[in-house]
């Protein structure tokens, strides 16, 4: 399993080395991906160090691999803006982007591929050229959901601090993606949430309308229920976990015990009275019944439901259903204040940085198996002290790309411990010693 | 598409083609130049089945399946079982259901699942219909066979609810492992709802 030429890479005790040393990419594959026409690119264990001017591509290639992993693009809403329009257009109508990583994992080897395919013609809704995304593992169909753990990254972006000072949303979707590379069962569980939460949705609009009637509204709250309690329970669970992790990296390895931050989960078992800036005291309380009982699916169960009779006449006049998980948020105390109102922006990074250290711990907790760690551009931001602490996370990994326009910002040390590639207009090439 | 270098039926043809799902403006073309081509007879063959299609089919007054006859050849069925009644979603449903040969009893066809998203209620489907027909028929049993999709779902618990009155015995399909399948493939959800529903060796 050892590759030769991995022992000069600095691993202390071949105890520790063989405990993070498994999950990692031996080659990527890209056609008309972004600014890469075609890619072919072998990646050996270890940190990994992409640099190169902007807009050659550096970013691209951590986008693939975390697309590779969620299905999700870091940044971009639709799948349209990930194709290569240049290098499409010369070949036929119907053209195939295409991702493929060939992962080496603790259970062998395996082929993961999603493709991106043009339909015929214009989408009808807006003119746009519209997409289907198809998934392959071991070159087999599969749902889109089920390419989902195959491959799992951890990403740190210079934009993530929106984690903490952005909507309800981003901290949603942030949640999201991290749980359904671990838990299969949440990520489908979620998906026929959504799906309910639409379908009831419509129907509350129609009886509003009263163009229907409300006997089938049992039916979708019942589902709605049934699936929003397992993610309200899972979530609760799964911030509860990352919370303690967030918290002891932020206090003992962060600020040396100087500054200690609180992370809450706010689940809306409960209508919010003034919207999003309503007091927040309810939603901890909930959350707090919420760890004691997370457990016990029919109590969650009857308090949700209790919650949705209470908000349905609001809800038929809005035209939506105002409380369930996907209305849910958490946030960040820093002194017992909200860390995204009063912290500093010193203090909301190591937030994120601190986070996002548990979420690899976590995940190497869950699987057995260190995470890829993608990290774009971040290390330039941080003072020497976070920097260290970050790089210490990238070379306990079995497999960590870096980009930077600078790579004199790394030690002599970091670099010898690592691969360093040139990015320049869509071409990777290894540098050599 | 409107080319003045096609003539006025050709054209026709391939925007005719065009509207049917998964049929493309080239797929269209395609086809109408390919029934120019061939001999007369594929053509007129063609067009006759089309509209025997529309003019010598309905749907059966009983189950509303599509039928030549009225009532429905399953209907006017003596030998399969007259107290068991299984829901289904579209006629397709039925063929398969019949493929498999393991059933005898009624179907009723609803010709839809719900779904408010679609704008499609329980008005628009064959509920009513089924609601009248099991409070004055004399089943023992309804099989609720719609599809394990959420729109199939609700619609199940819909008639679950409309139906309770009755007092009919509901059942619903089980839901588990493909035979022939492999256990390693199969998905977390299906696998669990095997496990739910194990059975006594």
């Amino acid at each position: 399993m050892l590759e030769s030429g991995h022992s000069q890479k600095g691993w202390t005790s071949p105890q520790e080395s063989l405990r993070y040393l498994f999950m990692h990419i031996t080659h990527l594959s890209l056609t008309n991906f972004r600014n890469y026409g075609r890619l072919e690119l072998d990646l050996p264990l270890g940190s990994i160090l992409l640099h190169g001017e902007n807009a050659q591509g550096k970013t691209n290639l951590l986008e693939a691999i975390y697309y590779l992993a969620t299905s999700r693009s870091p940044q971009a809403d639709q799948d349209s803006q990930l194709i290569n329009w240049d290098a499409a257009e010369a070949g036929d109508s119907v053209v195939v982007g295409r991702l493929i990583a060939q992962v080496a994992t603790q259970a062998g080897s395996r082929h993961i591929e999603i493709r991106l395919i043009q339909e015929q013609g214009l989408s009808l809704r807006d003119g746009q050229r519209s997409f289907r995304r198809q998934a392959l593992v071991d070159r087999r169909k599969v749902r889109l959901m089920d390419l989902l753990g195959n491959l799992r990254v951890v990403m740190f972006l210079p934009q993530d601090m929106q984690i903490v000072t952005g909507s309800p949303s981003e901290r949603r979707r942030y949640l999201d993606i991290t749980l359904c590379q671990i838990d299969p069962i949440y990520c489908r569980t979620l998906s026929g949430y959504n799906k309910t939460v639409e379908q009831r949705n419509a129907l509350l609009r129609q009886i509003g309308e009263g163009t229907s009637s409300q006997d089938l509204l049992p039916v979708y709250s019942d589902k709605l229920i049934e699936l929003g309690s397992r993610i309200f329970a899972r979530r609760s669970l799964f911030l509860g976990e990352l919370a303690r992790e967030a918290q002891r990296v932020h206090y003992e390895e962060l600020t040396k015990g100087t500054e200690s931050i609180r992370l809450r989960y706010l689940p809306r078992l409960q209508e919010n009275g003034s919207g999003s800036r309503g007091s927040v005291g309810p939603l901890i309380a909930l959350s707090e019944w919420l760890q004691e009982n997370q457990m016990d699916q029919p109590a969650i169960q009857a308090k949700f439901s209790e919650a949705l009779a209470a908000a349905q006449a609001n809800d038929i006049a809005r035209g939506a259903t105002s409380v369930g998980p996907h209305r849910d948020d958490w946030r960040f105390w820093i002194n017992g204040r909200d860390l995204s109102r009063y912290g500093s922006r010193g203090q909301q990074r190591s937030a994120i940085l601190a986070l996002k250290m548990a979420e690899i711990n976590w995940m190497n907790a869950a699987t057995g198996e260190s995470p890829i760690l993608l990290l774009d551009e971040v290390l330039a931001e941080l003072d020497e002290h976070r920097r260290e602490m970050l790089l210490s996370y990238v070379l306990k990994s079995s497999q960590a790309l870096l980009t930077a326009t600078d790579p004199a910002m790394f030690t002599a040390g970091f670099m010898k411990q690592s691969t360093s590639m040139t990015v320049s207009n869509g071409r990777v090439q290894p540098d050599d010693d | 598409m409107v080319n003045n270098a096609l003539p006025r039926p050709v054209q026709q043809l391939i925007n005719e083609f065009s509207r049917l799902p998964g049929i493309g403006s080239k797929s269209a073309a395609r086809l109408t130049f390919f029934l120019l081509r061939s001999g007369g007879q594929l053509a007129l063959d063609l067009s006759v089945a089309l509209q025997e299609l529309k003019e010598k089919t309905r749907f059966c007054s009983i189950c509303f399946n599509i039928t030549e006859e009225e009532p429905c050849l399953i209907c006017q069925d003596d030998t399969r079982d007259k107290r068991l009644l299984c829901v289904v979603e579209e006629p397709l449903d039925l063929l398969a259901l019949e493929r498999a040969r393991a059933y005898s009893g009624q179907y009723h066809v609803l010709h839809g699942a719900i779904s408010p998203i679609e704008g499609i209620g329980p008005e628009d489907l064959r509920i009513d219909e089924l609601v009248k027909r099991v409070s004055e028929g004399d089943f023992d049993e309804i099989i609720l066979a719609t599809n394990p999709t959420l729109e199939g779902e609700s619609t199940a618990l819909y008639l679950k609810r409309r139906l309770a009155d009755t007092g009919v015995r509901m059942t619903g399909l089980a839901r588990g492992l493909s035979v022939g399948g492999d256990l390693e493939y199969t998905d977390e959800i299906t696998l669990g709802r095997a496990l739910d529903g194990r059975v006594d060796l």
